[in-house]
């Protein structure tokens, strides 16, 4: 396995509720690059997602983050990893700023680095209106705004996003692929987990599709016909046709 | 330094959560009140407790059973105070979102349990000021009252470790806090049956939670008895460490 590639995957399977959620998956990240990955309900997407955040551990395979094996460390997300679950969790009693500095400690700053940490993606991502306000009283839009500054309040070098779109509006929409692409120009590697293949057209280098827990497609994007021939393979290997 | 983190994130969302104000405030009326009710049935005792040598004083007469008080009150308040701790981060999808931080499960459950002894230990020193303030203006056995106090405390912090156990163990709070009461109210009389038959010492005498917090609150302190508490405390937080650890392979 090469160890060039900032995320290398061997091979991971992981069952959940009985049955096998993934199957097998391989694929390998480079700084910079942004994935797309696709894939319909059930397909396996979040499961994959978890056990590359390190939330869930893979039955079998192998994972391995900037040519460690992360399974084995798992303190290796402290510092490379900012993940964005589907629905952004948060904890309803504290203020949007009690959540970036509460993160930015988890993930090991001093106080002050903390709060600049803080202040610098408040700034990035405009919640300063939102500031003080407790995450109980957010919208769906607004939560996943700041679930998606806690992910990069650490400033990762892989970020992991599970449908960070949802419930944003059209300019949120824009300035979240401004965002992505802009953390890519920087260096990181970002994963997009997604429903909207537009979306993927729009911002990421590189698809990979799941279905039924097998990674049936992985290729770089060519963006040349609007996203037409990435219709014709999702929707192929989703009503399986490509199988 | 991360156990720190978490253990300041847990405080400041204790700090604004309304059942740890309600509970702080209606608890420590209801001492404030078995205090003055103590003091009042003491200081009326005064002439007859004078003709009685070795009479017992205001340690035994007052403060120990408020103590005593503050104890029968954790049995309810800390499994309370402790439900939600994993089993209500698991339901909001929020300890997940702990573990990708890289935090081992032993930092998570640590600083938890760090936080809910700091709110435990205001809480204690918010009933222990009642006695120690009429303490100091008569003559209070300042022995008995260090051992009995010793002895709440470490009975406040088994509970609070049995209560995270039963947070690990289950999604749902009201669970792991009916669960909570149910294993220390059962650790309270397990040697209840052996009483019964007449039987006295061994291990179910050992094993009872009551033995070893009546000695410290009798001002006899036994490393025996404080060994029990390591233990129960050691064992408690290890099985919640052990079910956090198993998320990651169950899920």
């Amino acid at each position: 396995m090469s160890t060039s590639h900032l995320l290398n995957i061997e091979g991971i399977s992981r069952r959940r509720s009985g049955r096998e959620a993934v199957t097998d998956v391989s694929f390998s990240l480079n700084r910079g690059e942004v994935l797309g990955l696709l894939g319909v309900n059930g397909a396996g997407k979040s499961t994959t997602l978890s056990m590359l955040s390190g939330a869930l551990r893979p039955d079998r395979g192998r994972i391995e983050l900037d040519g460690r094996d992360f399974v084995a460390h798992p303190a290796l997300a402290r510092q490379f990893i900012g993940w964005l679950p589907e629905s952004a969790p948060l904890w309803p009693e504290l203020s949007v700023e009690e959540h970036l500095v509460a993160f930015a400690r988890l993930r090991g700053a001093v106080r002050q680095a903390a709060q600049r940490a803080a202040q610098s993606i408040i700034a990035r991502l405009q919640l300063g209106d939102l500031r003080r306000r407790l995450a109980g009283v957010l919208s769906q839009g607004q939560r996943q705004r700041l679930g998606l500054a806690c992910a990069l309040v650490h400033d990762p070098a892989l970020i992991i996003l599970d449908e960070p779109a949802n419930a944003l509006d059209p300019v949120q929409v824009g300035e979240l692929r401004k965002l992505i692409r802009e953390r890519a120009a920087a260096g990181s590697a970002v994963i997009l987990s997604t429903h909207v293949l537009a979306e993927v057209v729009a911002v990421c280098d590189r698809v990979a599709i799941l279905h039924e827990g097998r990674l049936r497609h992985d290729s770089p994007l060519r963006g040349e016909d609007g996203g037409a021939s990435l219709e014709r393979i999702f929707f192929g290997i989703a009503t399986g046709a490509a199988a | 330094m991360s156990v720190a983190a978490v253990t300041r994130l847990e405080l400041k969302r204790l700090a604004v959560r309304p059942l740890a104000w309600a509970l702080a405030a209606l608890t420590i009326a209801w001492l404030a009140w078995t205090f003055v009710l103590g003091l009042g049935q003491f200081l009326g005792a005064q002439v007859k407790l004078a003709a009685v040598a070795d009479a017992p004083g205001f340690t035994d007469l007052v403060a120990i059973p408020l103590l005593a008080e503050l104890a029968k009150l954790a049995f309810l308040v800390v499994p309370l105070m402790t439900m939600t701790l994993i089993a209500g981060e698991r339901r909001a999808g929020t300890l997940a979102l702990l573990a990708s931080t890289g935090l081992p499960p032993w930092r998570i459950v640590l600083g938890k349990y760090l936080a809910v002894l700091v709110w435990l230990a205001l809480w204690l020193l918010a009933t222990l000021a009642m006695p120690l303030v009429v303490g100091l203006g008569s003559t209070a056995d300042w022995g008995k009252l260090a051992s009995a106090t010793l002895g709440t405390a470490l009975l406040l912090a088994t509970l609070a470790a049995i209560g995270i156990a039963c947070s690990a163990a289950t999604t749902f709070p009201a669970i792991a806090a009916a669960m909570a009461l149910i294993v220390t109210l059962a650790l309270w009389t397990i040697d209840r049956g052996a009483q019964a038959a007449g039987v006295s010492g061994g291990f179910l005498e050992w094993l009872t939670m009551a033995t070893h917090l009546q000695n410290l609150l009798r001002g006899l302190v036994a490393s025996s008895d404080l060994a029990w508490f390591a233990l129960a405390i050691a064992l408690s937080l290890s099985l919640a460490i052990r079910r956090l650890a198993f998320d990651k392979e169950r899920q």
